[in-house]
């Protein structure tokens, strides 16, 4: 049996995996940066409240649990999508819209970045206050089952594929593809790109430009909130757990080539490999490391992404 | 910074009486979690004065602060803890560490612009946080030195503590003062409102931007290394996490940016406010230090964007103004410049000084400039005209270095221009003026042609002589001490000139000096630029309003789809058929006909 | 159908426009020309309502325009193809066209209309499903013409159509903008900068010069005044 052989086919699997998970966070926050140009540190929070939210329907108070134990979970990430989309949209309507879109006025992009890091602040805080520090994890049959794929013979060696994650990969490729759907297929989800590419042509056209960026932040929120959901229900979290995951997000997005909704999915997806082959190599604390390596190196050599369209951006 | 640069004794008294009172609470106060508490303000206000050293000047916000907090706080600590090396020497070394990791996370860095240099600034602390951690240094503290505390800087009374941190500030408070009142302040400043135009105008902007992260490397490094003696416990998470790096942005933007009050003002007020509440609430609302900063940064945006000093300043200003209307002196008018008949063929024998040969570029399939040719002989005016989108702003780039020809060469005075970068064009003497002035609004007239006026200048004070002279040559002197931000058009067109003339520069480049001014303001303008060139310097020109270019100009370049179409005196082009298609269009002397 | 009275515009201390005033009948084909600078773009975006102005009225089919929102305007029949065509490069042709087909009125008539545009333009029939970011200038201000076509407007306002084109290209789309004006009995208000093409069809013309009308009147008067060539080349 040969270890080098399986360890590698472990860790793919896996990172394919989380890679699609990750990909489904990255696809919410490259919604918000292509169509608003805003860098929103807040993502990762978003997320996080995703996963208490789940959290909350599905063990605590329980509404779901009649759902079944396989299915409850599961329902519990989707609902988290409308909600934190209606989170979302009022948070843009109340503060983001005030400095970005039209009403930008003199305040440029330094205003949003940091208004943005200001909301983050007030979640996860806000959040430790509200659910407190100890880490939770939404339970499940499949939380900690796995199945055992042979690799073509036996001898080659076992895969172990945690069935959890394999519903939350699936989920994830669903709800991507539901949104790629969207953004390519339906009138409004043209009219969010139409008013990312060219905001005053849009306004011309008669798009609503500031409703516009309230719905794709919504939408944008709404869909990290269901990857929370899904990451929820292996991965244990506590109220700080957004910056765990927005460099993550941040690296997949420019991985994909900032504004691009396809190229954030791959981007997430490469992040979800690297960060599981890297263990092959580095010791597991450093596997974070390796990402924020592959981000500097991305965004340094070439910062229109790897799987990004190069119509120009400027 | 409005008044004379000079008078510094004003912000100097300011920060001895800050310090004073401060060490003078730290005397009252008797209990020690009050005076920690005391101690922490002037090490947050040095993380905030750093961060405003780069951020705060030159606007390329940094997330990414920790990571010289933290490379100075564990620097001292594992100086201590592995060697034996007092803290003494720890934090001088430290503040080494802080200033190389500077250089050496700015190199690569400053590439990048606007959103990517703010998340790749995230990503360098919490890359550092993952290896700390991995190195076994989760949490790290230093070791009681009863044989010799004072050596090893652990004293039993914290007002030792107090002092040292006051020390630091008054330090950082005269490192950030001797910046803002300097070159170096002056050139971030340029950098912030328009990166390119600080270039054309002869700052080499990465050099400063350079020399300004490793300062704020090496102070947030000093601050860093102070707070790991005072706390004697470092963890990854609190010197590299992002609450700490947030901390350095937030009492910045709070109290004010790009001033050296403003993070003093912000850590003043927000480290006590959340201290307290930690203390007091903590046990019960754990998260309540964060919450207090997210709101604080929420506010700050919406409410004063620009800090509370300013805000505060600008008021004091307006009302200070409202209540003293002679404070802003009349103007004169327009000072009558001799204009010097200009003799017809002024120049024509005498060798070009500006000469550009075959010059071309494209973008993408597009031939924005094709195989343009001219020269200029010295001290006279060429216009540059032809209709929209026919090349003429790519030519004054390709000129001045912005954009690097496909192929062709511009030379002056002999020397090859092309392939070097806008600011050594400008050092070798060709100075721009750009369509939409931006100026230092806050600044005064002064200060803003003083930056025009480092190029040619070694010492500050040379260049207070040069501005001063520029102004006079446009006859600004009157609003010399004006704000900018007060400034008409004409005024501001006029201070524009006076930057690129403070540079002496040979040859200057104008882009629409004459845009937005009304009939009798032309006339102004048209007067200084004529008196300009009488003094010998070459002016190249871009204007729309033909009725003054014709004047103006000795000679006149037509541009159309990229190519030199007609050249020659004005009212030889301006009858020129092929002038007249390219403006009215092809048919319009078949439809007259 | 469209008056503008006394629009004042100013930004950043610079008056764009001083006191413009004028008017387009329906059915009518209005040129504005005027050298660079002159405030063609400016007037065109207070009408959209992407600048505001300081003073002034204007009224679109008796309503007062300035009170509706900028993407409202679209909606009551005003098509705005900008300077500089200002594409949707990341969108499909045909997506573009969707876009310019976004009001109410142009979702009604999607079908005659795109039929209408892939006759005017066969081009973007054959382009439909590329980016508008890989079309050539030409194209792409087809495409701009056709994308405010599909709004099924009542007056159609272009902005220097010719900017930067190749005067084949030029000829072809002037010869199309007369087309839509003739046979659609479209209203049109064009701004360009190539008097002669401007001024060879339309109804009346005006010439703006630094902010201010300087000269209105039938094409003919205009085409014989001297004065238009002084307000391009000066002397």
């Amino acid at each position: 049996m040969d270890i080098a052989v399986e360890n590698f086919a472990q860790a793919l699997v896996a990172g394919l995996l989380v890679g699609a998970v990750y990909g489904l966070m990255c696809v919410g926050l490259g919604l918000i940066f292509g169509v608003m140009r805003v860098v929103n540190f807040a993502q990762g929070d978003f997320m996080m409240l995703g996963m208490y939210f789940s959290l909350y329907t599905v063990g605590g108070l329980g509404v779901l649990t009649i759902l079944g134990p396989e299915a409850a979970p599961v329902a519990g990430a989707l609902l988290a999508g409308p909600v934190l989309f209606a989170g979302g949209w009022l948070l843009h309507r109340l503060l983001l819209g005030r400095v970005t879109g039209t009403r930008a006025g003199g305040s440029g992009q330094d205003a949003q970045l940091i208004l943005t890091l200001g909301i983050a602040l007030i979640l996860e805080n806000g959040g430790l206050i509200a659910f407190g520090s100890t880490p939770q994890v939404v339970h499940r049959p499949l939380s900690w089952a796995a199945w055992q794929l042979p690799l073509i013979s036996d001898h080659l060696g076992t895969v172990f594929v945690n069935k959890a994650r394999r519903v939350a990969c699936l989920v994830s490729v669903l709800v991507g593809g539901a949104l790629y759907w969207f953004i390519s297929r339906v009138r409004l989800g043209k009219a969010l790109r139409a008013a990312a590419d060219n905001p005053e042509a849009a306004t011309y056209m008669g798009i609503d430009v500031d409703r516009a960026h309230g719905i794709a932040f919504g939408v944008g929120t709404g869909v990290t909130a269901i990857a929370g959901g899904l990451v929820a229900t292996y991965y244990p979290f506590q109220p700080y757990v957004g910056f765990d995951f927005v460099i993550i997000m941040y690296a997949g997005v420019v991985l994909g080539g900032m504004g691009s909704i396809l190229g954030a999915f791959w981007g997430g997806m490469t992040i979800g490999l690297v960060q599981q082959l890297s263990t092959l190599v580095l010791p597991l604390q450093l596997q974070n490391a390796a990402i924020f390596v592959v981000f500097l190196l991305v965004v340094q050599l070439r910062p229109q992404g790897l799987f990004g369209r190069n119509v120009e951006r400027a | 910074m409005s008044g004379d640069r000079r008078r510094i004794g004003l912000p100097l008294a300011a920060i001895g009486g800050i310090a004073a009172v401060w060490l003078a609470l730290g005397m009252m106060v008797g209990d020690s979690y009050y005076q920690l508490m005391l101690t922490l303000v002037p090490i947050w206000a040095v993380v905030g004065l750093s961060w405003n050293l780069l951020s705060g000047y030159s606007g390329l916000v940094s997330f990414g602060h920790a990571s010289f907090f933290g490379l100075g706080a564990y620097t001292v600590t594992l100086a201590l803890v592995l060697f034996d090396i007092t803290p003494w020497l720890g934090i001088p070394l430290g503040i080494v560490v802080g200033a190389v990791a500077g250089a050496i996370i700015g190199f690569p860095t400053f590439r990048l612009r606007g959103h990517y240099f703010a998340l790749a600034m995230l990503a360098y602390p919490l890359a550092l946080l993952y290896v700390f951690e991995w190195l076994g240094y989760q949490e790290v503290a230093l070791p009681m030195k009863r044989a010799a505390p004072g050596w090893y800087m652990q004293f039993g009374n914290y007002r030792v503590y107090l002092g040292i941190a006051v020390a630091f500030l008054v330090l950082a408070l005269l490192i950030s003062l001797a910046v803002e009142r300097s070159r170096f302040g002056m050139s971030l400043l340029a950098i912030k409102q328009n990166e390119p135009a600080a270039e054309a105008a002869g700052i080499d902007t990465l050099r400063w931007k350079i020399r300004a992260i490793v300062l704020s490397g090496a102070l947030c490094a000093a601050a860093g290394g102070l707070y790991a003696v005072v706390l004697l416990v470092v963890t990854p998470d609190s010197v590299f996490g992002v609450l700490t790096s947030a901390q350095a942005l937030i009492v910045a933007l709070f109290g004010g940016v790009a001033t050296l009050w403003g993070p003093l003002i912000g850590a003043a007020v927000l480290v006590p406010l959340s201290e307290t509440l930690q203390a007091q609430l903590g046990n019960i609302i754990p998260g309540i230090q964060g919450v207090v900063y997210g709101v604080a940064i929420v506010l700050v945006i919406l409410l004063a964007p620009e800090g509370i000093y300013w805000r505060v300043r600008d008021r004091l200003v307006r009302r200070a103004s409202r209540l003293r209307p002679e404070a802003v002196p009349a103007l004169p008018a327009a000072i009558p410049l001799p204009v010097q008949p200009q003799p017809a063929n002024r120049g024509e024998e005498e060798a070009p000084f500006l000469v550009v040969e075959h010059l071309s570029k494209s973008f993408g399939g597009l031939r924005a400039v094709e195989d343009v040719s001219f020269a200029v002989t010295r001290g006279s005016i060429l216009g540059i005209i032809g209709p929209n989108g026919a090349g003429k702003t790519t030519l004054f780039n390709l000129l001045n270095g912005f954009v690097a020809p496909d192929r062709g060469r511009v030379a002056l005075d002999g020397r090859v221009l092309t392939g070097l970068k806008p600011n050594r064009v400008c050092r070798l003497g060709v100075g721009r003026t750009f369509q939409v002035v931006r100026p230092f609004a806050r600044m005064s007239v002064l200060h803003n042609v003083m930056i025009g006026a480092y190029v040619a200048e070694r010492s500050d004070r040379e260049a207070l002589a040069a501005a001063q002279a520029a102004i006079e040559e446009v006859g600004l002197a009157a609003r010399a001490d004006a704000i900018a931000g007060g400034l008409t058009t004409k005024e501001l067109r006029l201070m524009e000139l006076a930057r690129a003339l403070a540079g002496r520069p040979r040859l200057v480049l104008m882009d629409e000096p004459l845009a937005g001014l009304g009939a009798g303001e032309v006339e102004t303008i048209l007067g200084v630029v004529r008196a300009i060139a009488a003094a010998g310097v070459t002016i190249v020109v871009i204007e729309h309003t033909m009725q003054a270019m014709v004047r103006l100009a000795d000679r006149l370049v037509v541009l159309d789809h990229g190519q030199v179409i007609a050249a020659g005196a004005p009212d030889a082009v301006t009858r020129d058929p092929r002038v007249i298609e390219a403006y009215l269009g092809p048919k319009w002397t078949a439809l007259r006909a | 159908m469209l008056e503008v009275e006394g629009l004042t515009v100013a930004y950043g201390g610079l008056t764009a426009l001083s006191a413009v005033s004028l008017s387009v009948g329906e059915g009518q084909l209005i040129a504005i020309v005027g050298p660079n600078g002159a405030g063609k773009t400016t007037l065109f975006r207070a009408i959209s309502g992407t600048v505001a102005p300081l003073a002034g009225t204007i009224r679109f089919e008796g309503r007062d325009l300035l009170a509706a929102a900028p993407a409202a305007r679209a909606h009551l029949g005003i098509a705005h193809v900008p300077e500089g065509r200002q594409v949707f490069p990341s969108l499909s042709v045909y997506e573009n066209l969707e876009m310019g087909a976004y009001s109410r009125a142009g979702r009604r008539e999607w079908r005659r209309n795109l039929e209408r545009i892939f006759a005017l333009f066969p081009i973007l029939e054959e382009r439909r499903s590329q980016p508008a970011g890989t079309l050539s200038g030409g194209e792409q201000q087809m495409l701009a013409i056709g994308r405010g076509i599909a709004s099924s407007p009542r007056l159609l306002m272009l902005d220097e159509p010719s900017m930067g084109l190749a005067p084949a290209i030029a000829d072809l789309i002037f010869e199309r903008i007369e087309a839509l004006h003739r046979e659609d009995g479209l209203s049109v208000l064009l701004v360009e900068q190539r008097v002669a093409e401007a001024l060879q069809s339309c109804d009346m013309g005006y010439v703006l010069e630094t902010g201010h009308i300087v000269l209105e009147g039938p094409q003919h008067v205009l085409l014989a005044d001297d004065r238009v060539r002084r307000a391009y080349l000066g002397m």
